[in-house]
């Protein structure tokens, strides 16, 4: 929602589908960030590394930097969310219902959960 | 391992704020909390590390129902059982966890208040931890723990309504937990963790500057990092699909 928010401000249309796979959109760098958070995840280091050096090759380091940090906090953000069974807000539930539908996101497990 | 947050091996620099906020989580988390005391916080620390290796969390996390797989987790020994398995379930298969998760923690004795700092000194290890990878350097040792009891501080305005655990509103804060949502809006991320406060403070000092802080999320006229709102939040949406989280 955030996401959607940024481009309404700016005037740019994201195509918010691309948070759920590596497809490039309108947003800068779009594809490297997505391959960088994937490669986090992937099991051999490797991939991190050559992700790593990909992103950085093309922002730079400080917003490498910035990118480690959402990454790593991120990973824990979502760990408090659904250890504690947070759900999100109502008001949220209500004007991000279709783009959730869309997206898939009420299928994940934890949108079931209970 | 280096125990002090020291980033001098990269051959760029890591803003100030982010190793001052990290260095202040590696304080506390060696010091007494509310309900563990040094040792054992240190203790959950080093088992959230142990999680990413566990042969069983593994089994359990490629079954198609994390019951479907019985074994024994792989642990330091430290912890009583229950406490390795939520310690390892957050880690490791997250995205899967029910109510009768969290129930099942308080039938093994696991009180509320200690189930949710277990999940903040989790949470702290994993966010900081995650840093170091995702910038290419080995995890800094865990730091040494202080002497010194819990404070074992209940909040008296703690009730269950919409998360599986108590949680504090913004208008039920005494001035016992006054500091609780300095400069959060208390929306329900921020109250996940308010039946110890100390964790949301905590946490959310690191998400500031890893992150955003909460009075320059929203405000899209303004860049504050290098990367721009749309990449921030682009890329922790796609943290947030990968691990099937519907926050």
């Amino acid at each position: 929602m955030l996401l959607r928010a940024s481009g309404q401000h700016t005037g740019d249309e994201y195509d918010l589908t691309a948070i759920l796979g590596s497809r490039d959109n309108k947003i800068p760098d779009a594809a490297l960030l997505s391959a960088y958070a994937d490669a986090f995840y992937a099991e051999d280091p490797g991939t991190l590394e050559k992700a790593r050096k990909a992103l950085h090759d093309s922002v730079g380091d400080a917003a490498l930097v910035d990118a480690a940090g959402i990454v790593g906090v991120y990973d824990a953000v979502v760990r408090i969310a659904d250890a504690t069974g947070t759900p999100l807000e109502d008001y949220k539930v209500e004007i991000s219902g279709g783009l959730r539908d869309e997206l898939g996101i009420n299928d994940f497990p934890a949108a079931r959960a209970e | 391992m280096k125990s002090d947050i020291d980033y001098a091996a990269l051959p760029f620099p890591i803003r100030d704020n982010i190793v001052a906020a990290q260095r202040r989580a590696w304080a506390r988390l060696g010091a007494p909390g509310t309900w563990w005391d040094g040792p054992t916080r240190v203790a959950i620390a080093a088992e959230a590390r142990e999680a990413r290796t566990c042969k069983f969390c593994a089994e359990r996390r490629s079954a198609l129902s994390p019951f479907a797989v019985q074994g024994v987790h792989d642990c330091g020994g430290a912890l009583p059982e229950a406490i390795v398995e939520v310690i390892h379930r957050v880690v490791t298969d997250q995205s899967r966890l029910t109510r009768a998760f969290y129930d099942t923690a308080l039938e093994n004795g696991v009180s509320d208040g200690e189930f949710v700092e277990t999940v903040g000194v989790v949470v702290n290890v994993v966010a900081i931890d995650g840093f170091t990878r995702a910038i290419g350097l080995p995890n800094f040792a865990l730091p040494d723990p202080k002497s010194g009891a819990p404070s074992r501080h209940r909040p008296s305005g703690a009730k269950t309504d919409r998360a599986w655990v108590p949680t504090v509103a913004p208008e039920d804060v005494t001035e016992a937990e006054a500091g609780l949502y300095g400069g959060l809006p208390g929306v329900n991320i921020h109250r996940a963790m308010s039946l110890v406060p100390d964790e949301v403070i905590g946490f959310f000092d690191l998400d500031a500057v890893m992150y955003l802080p909460p009075t320059q999320v929203r405000d899209f006229g303004t860049e504050y990092r290098d990367l721009t709102h749309a990449q921030i939040e682009f890329l922790a949406a796609r943290v947030s699909a990968i691990n099937q989280c519907v926050y």
